[in-house]
Parts: C-alpha cells; structure tokens; sequence
C-alpha cells in the first residue's frame, strides 16, 4: 500500500467509524440478532465485517444503547438486539447531528 | 463443522474470561447462520479450502477477540500531550543533572580519566531509559485511574480545570535576546568597547591593579607568585578577543552587522576553552608558587598547595559548565537550522 493510499484508508475507516454506528442504531429500530442485522445493513449497500459488528453489537450494549435477550428461533439460541429507550434518545441526537452535517457538507460541494 | 469449532476455540483463547462462553455462544450462533446461508446457495456443504477462504475471510482468531476487549490505551489521547511534554522536560533535566553529578565525579576523583569518562557517557543511555520509564508508569497509572474512575478525578486528563487564556505565559520577543537584529550603533559601539577592553586587557600584566586592585599590591607583597601559565593563558584571551574584534570589524566593513551569526559565535567559545584546557593541563597544577621557595617552602608550602588544589577544582567545575552551555548551544543551534532547512523544502 503506497503512503497516498494508507492515508486514504486511515481517514476512510475514520469517516465510517461514526456512521456504522449511527446505521446499527437505526437498523435496530427493529430487533435482530447479529447475522441477520450483517444482511440486513448489507443489503441496503453497508457492508460490515462479523470482527467489526459483533464487538460493536457489545459495546452498544454495555453503553446503554441497546437491549438484548437470548431467545430460540429456528431451534437455536440467538441473542436479540433492539435500540433501548435511553439508545433511542441518543440516536435521535445523533441522527439530528449527522443530518445537519450532511446538509452542510453538500452546502459547501 | 469441525473446523468452525476449531476456530472457536482459537477465538475462546483471547477472549476476556468472564464473558467467554456467552461471546461464544452468540458467535457461534451468527457464523452458522451464515454458514447454512452460504450452503444454502450453494447448494451443497462447503468444501475444506472453501471453508478456510471463509474462515480467513473473517480474520485470525485473536483478532476477532481482541475486538471483544474493552478499549484500554497505555497512555490515552486525552493524557498523551501532557505526557509527552513532562517526557521531554524531565529527560532533559534528568540528562542535565545527570552531566553535572557526573562531571563532578569524574574531575574530582584523584585521577580523572577518559575511561571514567566514557563510562558515564554510556551509562547515560540507560539513566535516560530510567526516567523514561518512570515517566510512562506514572502517567500509564494516571491513564488507568482516569479509565476506572472519571468521576473522582475528572480534571487529569490533558489539561488543568482552571485553565485560562489570561494565563498563558507572555509573548515571547522574536530577537530576545540574541535574535534581534543590531542597529549600526550598537555595531560600531561594540568594535569601540571591544578595542578599549583589548587595550584594558594588555595593560593588566604592566599594571596588574587594573584587574586586581589592591589585592595587585598584596600579591606584590606576599610570598605568592602566579605561576608560569598565566601568561599563556593570558596571551590566548588576548588572541582570542582580536579574533573577536576582528570578526567584528570584518561584518562591520561587509556591512553585515545585522544578524547574529551563530555558527561564528560557537567558534568563538570554543575556542575560548583553549586557554582553560591549557590551565587544566598544566603540570603539576601550579597556578600559584612561592617567590622564594627555599626560604618559604616550610611555612607556606602547604598553603600553595592548598590553593593551587581548589584553583584547579574551580577550573574543572567552570570548564565543564563552559562544555554543557556550549553543548546546549550547539544542539538549539542545529535544531533552529534543521528546522529552516525542513520549512525550505515545504
């Protein structure tokens, strides 16, 4: 990798450190369990790594963000994610931040 | 799948311990999930190289557990300018101390030697080691307080609570005191003070009071004399304010007076340590003798060499502090021009 390109890489996973957080909170508006939210989140064009996501699905968690439970689906168990009430507060402030950095970015383009 | 469970277990290896067996579970559970998904398009089980791919694809088991550790930094960002600065500031005083203490001892020993020099040269590395490492457990402690418990100290990290604009230290001079270009003025009443100190300096040894005052005339009357290395000692300040003067004399006349020239101003003091290492190297250290030994040797004798030991520990002491702001000097100086150097070429 050429220095010009490390950097492009360095600021790039910078820019999307913030916004997988934010499209995890969204999608958890409706509850999943980790494989499932991958799908889902790739499917709308956001691919993420299982050694990214599963540890982010955690922390979330740990922060308060998220609830979960373990519960069997298919004849196995799976631990259920959804936004919590404080996590939906938080994302709505978040959601409020990123719009209105969206709209200013694309006011200065 | 044998090969997932054996993936597993590497993960388990690395994860914290008392969150093992539920982290477990629940990626067991996403990666069969996908698994059966990508058999299921497939529309047979995966082969044993597909099964890798996939494996790698995913990332080396203590990778995907490390993910799993709380984030934990030696020194975090919050911390790290402040650590950084006491770094630099306490390595160096503790390199200054530790020339200091050091030169003492190696002058003040009976017989310095360059051997006792080299050691304590090499030894430094290991003093700065030392302070570093001091310096990185005190903040790696500061670090895992301010991460347990950022409630009972909120003011730690990075910068005090009460900081305030009105604080910050005064603008500093862009010249003071040495950068400051020299007005023509200053440039001529230099070379004029510069030939009535010369002319100051070549009286002394017709009219010794000039420098000694009346201590010129109770030398004259005591038994003590100045020993035979004053005199070059004396000729190389003397030689040593013409190369000054002439310098002087010389940027005057190419009318370039107004700067500083540091390069010149290093020469100058190194070679203002000759006359220093010519008293220091003088045998037998005789700084001062008797007049008349033969007839003064018994009561005074022990007096001469009295003095004589404390002159010459004066001058070790004087000649190393002389080398360290020499040393110093040099370093500011090459880092100043490293740094114009770099601004060149941006």
């Amino acid at each position: 990798m050429t220095p010009t390109e490390n950097i492009y890489e360095n600021l790039r996973l910078e820019l999307r450190r913030g916004c997988l957080t934010l499209a995890v909170l969204a999608q958890l508006r409706q509850e999943h369990y980790g494989y499932t939210l991958r799908k889902a989140l790739a499917e709308r064009g956001l691919v993420i790594d299982e050694s990214t996501l599963y540890p982010l699905l955690r922390r979330l968690e740990t922060q308060g963000l998220l609830a979960s439970e373990w519960r069997e689906e298919d004849k196995r168990n799976k631990r259920f994610y959804r936004l919590s009430g404080n996590g939906e507060q938080i994302f709505g402030q978040l959601l409020d931040e990123w719009q209105a950095i969206n709209a200013s970015i694309n006011s200065i383009l | 799948m044998e090969l997932l469970d054996r993936y597993l277990q590497a993960v388990k290896k690395h994860l914290p311990w008392q969150r093992q067996d539920d982290i477990l579970a629940e990626l067991r559970v996403n990666l069969e999930s996908q698994l059966e998904d990508r058999e299921a398009e497939l529309g047979r089980p995966l082969t044993t190289r597909e099964a890798e791919d996939w494996l790698k694809q995913i990332g080396p088991p203590i990778q995907i557990a490390a993910r799993y550790q709380p984030q934990q930094y030696l020194i975090g960002p919050a911390i790290f300018p402040t650590y950084w600065y006491v770094m630099k500031l306490v390595s160096l005083w503790a390199m200054a101390v530790y020339g200091i203490v050091s030169a003492i001892q190696i002058f003040s020993a009976d017989n310095p030697t360059w051997t006792s020099a080299l050691e304590a040269l090499l030894r430094a590395p290991v003093v700065l080691l030392n302070t570093a490492t001091w310096v990185t457990l005190t903040f790696a402690v500061l670090e895992l307080v301010v991460a347990n418990y950022p409630g009972v100290w909120p003011g730690i990290p990075g910068y005090p609570v009460d900081w305030s604009p009105a604080k910050l230290p005064a603008l500093e001079k862009d010249g003071a005191p040495g950068n400051k270009p020299r007005s023509h003025a200053q440039a001529i009443a230099q070379v004029i003070f510069g030939f009535v100190f010369l002319g100051w300096l070549l009286l002394i040894p017709q009219y010794p009071y000039l420098l000694m005052g009346p201590g010129a005339g109770f030398l004259r009357a005591s038994p003590f004399q100045l020993g035979p290395a004053w005199v070059a000692f004396f000729w190389w300040i003397v030689a040593l304010n013409v190369v000054q003067l002439g310098w002087r004399c010389l940027d005057l006349a190419r009318g370039a007076w107004q700067r500083r020239r540091p390069v010149q101003e290093i020469a100058i003091k190194l070679f203002g340590l000759i006359p220093f290492v010519i008293l220091l190297t003088q045998p037998g250290h005789l700084f001062v003798t008797l007049k008349h030994p033969e007839l003064d040797q018994s009561v005074h004798g022990a007096t001469v060499d009295t003095i004589n030991h404390g002159i010459f520990h004066a001058l070790q002491v004087v000649c190393v502090i002389i080398v360290l702001q020499l040393a110093w000097e040099i370093v500011q100086e090459s880092l100043k021009a490293y740094r114009k150097r770099i601004a060149a070429t941006l």
